[in-house]
């Protein structure tokens, strides 16, 4: 495993990213790694909140639109994510709080998936009542996707290197 | 500016930071970022509202959201003050500091110009028609804007110190 961890950061690309003394590598990167962050994890909260009440007047059955940028969101930090990675494989791959970090990343998607399938479960559902179990959902949605921020960044500063 | 940076940094609160560093300072960006997602979602959302998505919703009714985007700023307002205190030199020194901080100001003056200058309009806009030019430029200005706070909020670990930062 630390054989094929070391292969790739020894990567052209990887070194490109990690080394390059150029904004456009590894600083770029991961600003829009972090901008994907705000994307997924604002595009969840807007829909969270309207589930626990918050705008009242809008229609929960407008917010079906509301999974696009989520998902835009959440491929921009899997693809950056991975770039970010194979910049410090050997590293990261070892580190525990990242693989902590993408189990409540996994869980947040569970729970978000899970909200679309009550509250969106085809094309042209008029407005669903929430439930309690959808409430419920919306809360944890936002816990796990704090939880996800939270050993993101942790990642930083609980490591090895 | 240079005796007021002195100044800043003698306070308990800078004191503080710099004392606790080890799990205050991690604990300040988490917040920062969470109040960030807060911020970015609820606000870019109003903005696209704003740039005419979501027609037949009233603008006035997205708006009602707005105070979650409040708790995110507040969020960020308050451990950016305590990041700069902790040492306001370096951030002055810092290439990405005072855009961020222009940034800021210029989304702070947008939203304050919406909410005095086109409030009525919005009350009064009909949930059908398109948005006016106004409010689309009030939401393209805020969406680059807010862009332009997180690009050179993350650019401050990279633009002071040569790519040493986390």
């Amino acid at each position: 495993m630390l054989k094929l961890m070391w292969a790739l950061e020894d990567s052209a690309f990887a070194q490109w990213v990690a080394g390059a003394p150029t904004v456009w590598a590894y600083p770029s990167i991961l600003t829009f790694h972090t901008v994907g962050m705000g994307i997924v994890v604002g595009a969840s909260a807007v829909l969270d909140l309207r589930l626990l009440g918050v705008g009242p007047e809008v229609p929960i059955a407008r917010l079906r639109n509301i999974f696009r940028p989520l998902w835009f969101g959440f491929w921009l930090n899997a693809v950056t994510g991975v770039v970010l990675f194979i910049a410090h494989a050997a590293e990261k791959a070892f580190q525990e709080v990242f693989y902590v970090k993408l189990a409540f990343v996994a869980l947040a998607l569970v729970t978000v998936v899970r909200i679309r399938r009550e509250m969106f479960p085809d094309d042209t559902t008029p407005d669903r009542p929430v439930t309690t179990k959808v409430k419920t959902l919306a809360i944890l949605s936002l816990v796990l996707w704090a939880g996800a921020i939270t050993a993101g960044r942790l990642m930083a500063y609980i490591n090895l290197g | 500016m240079d005796p007021f940076y002195h100044w800043l940094e003698t306070t308990s609160l800078s004191l503080w930071v710099n004392r606790e560093t080890q799990w205050l300072w991690p604990t300040m960006e988490t917040l920062h970022f969470i109040g960030l997602s807060l911020l970015v979602g609820v606000a870019g959302f109003f903005d696209c509202r704003l740039l005419g998505m979501l027609r037949g919703v009233p603008v006035s009714a997205v708006k009602k959201f707005m105070p979650w985007a409040l708790v995110g700023f507040a969020i960020n307002m308050t451990t950016g003050i305590l990041f700069f205190i902790s040492q306001p030199k370096v951030y002055a020194a810092n290439a990405a500091w005072w855009p961020k901080v222009f940034f800021i100001v210029v989304a702070g003056l947008n939203a304050m110009f919406f909410e005095t200058a086109l409030g009525e309009k919005m009350l009064a806009l009909p949930p059908d028609a398109d948005t006016p030019l106004s409010f689309k430029i009030v939401g393209a200005v805020s969406l680059m804007s807010w862009f332009g706070v997180l690009y050179f909020g993350r650019m401050l670990a990279f633009f002071g110190t040569q790519f040493s930062g986390l």
